[in-house]
């Protein structure tokens, strides 16, 4: 497929990259989700913070949503379909349309890191690797929370991580993943294709 | 536009910084208010109303997790004066004495009590079924929400299939003690079912309904999910 030649000439990225526009949706709207999960996920924290319980240290307000619990729950509940149901689709679209075998990471990235010559190409495999690698961190993400929502009803989600202090942990972590990710990803992306990649994305 | 996209968003949380809460909350009640209804079905959906959530191992019981939390203050009651009405849409009305209660058929239970705040404990309950209760008063048809009236002042409304669950206790026990005042003796609502704010403590009133009122709940009125099922 493609890969092959992107391996052989990597200087060959097309001038003006474009993205399908199912690509970009859905882009969109994670971007948003999961801003709107991880504000509203701190207001949440603030109420009893993860570490320290109420004596430990709470999260600012500048990077929370909702003003007090109810309301950070009220947007984390707003928000949690439109993520998961959004990833959902993804997921389809991208084996349906078999962009998974092109457009995330693969064989040839790894090769290019170990063997390849051009720094270029080896960002750009660095950056599939951490764009592809943030999905099971999203996925996390949702089976953490649902095991949070419905701990009675889901009680092996809970078991399966060992108490509930383990799965609130599992699941404030992704926090920090995310964010990390979402600086890495732009870096990358910036590094691999300019401003021009990173408005492919976005219009 | 990324940024612009960002300062945008975050301006949001910084309202809510500046008004104290007013203007975020008030964008979040509208978030709520629209999607609540569908996370309820969901909800509901979920909730299997006769089968028992696993419970835990002696062994696992947290006593120094469950923390103590209460709006207002903490009522003493006169055991021996204390009487539990059971009243509205049913065909018995009746007054029980917590002899009465005792007698009733027991049942206990080690389960995780989860906290809106987002911690959990898990404890063991011994109390008689609400369902025994409500079949006592025999509700009529029709009769779907359950009203609790604590000495407190504190309110709150369930759903008929909660009450009926199996593991819903008026519970007066608590990690195999009698129920400490704290945790809300002599009578308290215990179960694995619903958030820990369901679960009202120095319970003196139930009133069966066929319809939700505007006050749902102390804090559902404040704006909590009135669900909150687990």
């Amino acid at each position: 497929m493609t890969s092959d030649s992107l391996e052989r000439q990597p200087a060959r990225l097309p001038k003006l990259p474009k993205q399908a526009i199912l690509a970009k949706t859905f882009h969109w709207i994670n971007v948003v989700s999961v801003f709107i999960m991880l504000t509203s996920g701190l207001q949440i924290y603030n109420a009893n913070p993860v570490f320290g319980g109420r004596q430990g240290m709470h999260i600012f307000p500048l990077f929370t949503l909702g003003g007090w619990l109810a309301g950070g729950r009220d947007w984390h509940f707003a928000a949690m379909t439109l993520f998961a149901l959004n990833l959902l689709w993804y997921g389809v679209y991208i084996l349906v349309t078999r962009r998974w075998r092109h457009r995330f990471v693969g064989g040839n990235d790894v090769k290019a890191l170990q063997v390849g010559r051009s720094e270029k190409r080896k960002a750009y495999a660095w950056h599939r690797i951490i764009y592809t690698a943030i999905v099971p961190i999203l996925l996390l993400a949702i089976f953490t929370g649902i095991g949070m929502y419905k701990p009675a009803q889901f009680y092996w989600i809970v078991d399966a991580f060992g108490s509930w202090e383990a799965l609130r942990i599992v699941h404030f972590i992704t926090v920090p993943a995310v964010i990390g990710f979402a600086i890495a990803h732009s870096l990358l992306a910036l590094k691999v294709g300019g401003t021009q990649l990173l408005e492919s994305m976005f219009w | 536009m990324l940024r612009r996209q960002f300062l945008h968003l975050t301006g949001l949380s910084s309202t809510g910084l500046l008004l104290s809460g007013c203007g975020a909350s008030y964008l979040a009640d509208v978030a709520g208010t629209l999607t609540e209804p569908f996370n309820q079905k969901i909800e509901e959906l979920l909730l299997k109303p006769q089968t028992p959530v696993p419970e835990l191992p002696i062994s696992q019981i947290e006593p120094e997790q469950l923390l103590i939390n209460t709006f207002g203050f903490t009522p003493e009651i006169d055991p021996a004066k204390y009487r539990l009405t059971i009243d509205g849409d049913v065909n018995h009305p009746m007054q029980l004495s917590l002899n009465e209660i005792y007698k009733l058929p027991f049942r206990s239970m080690v389960i995780r009590h989860v906290c809106v705040e987002g911690w959990a404990a898990i404890v063991q309950w011994g109390g008689v079924p609400l369902r025994e209760l409500i079949q006592l008063a025999q509700p009529k048809d029709g009769a779907k929400y359950v009203y609790f009236q604590s000495a407190d002042r504190y309110y709150e409304s369930w759903d008929m299939a909660s009450c009926l669950h199996p593991q819903t206790l008026m519970a007066y026990q608590k990690n195999g003690e009698p129920l400490p005042i704290d945790n809300g003796a002599p009578l308290r609502l215990a179960a694995p079912i619903k958030l820990g704010y369901k679960q009202s403590k120095w319970v003196t009133r139930i009133t069966v309904r066929s319809q939700l009122l505007r006050n749902q709940g102390y804090w559902e009125d404040q704006g909590y999910e009135w669900f909150a099922g687990l």
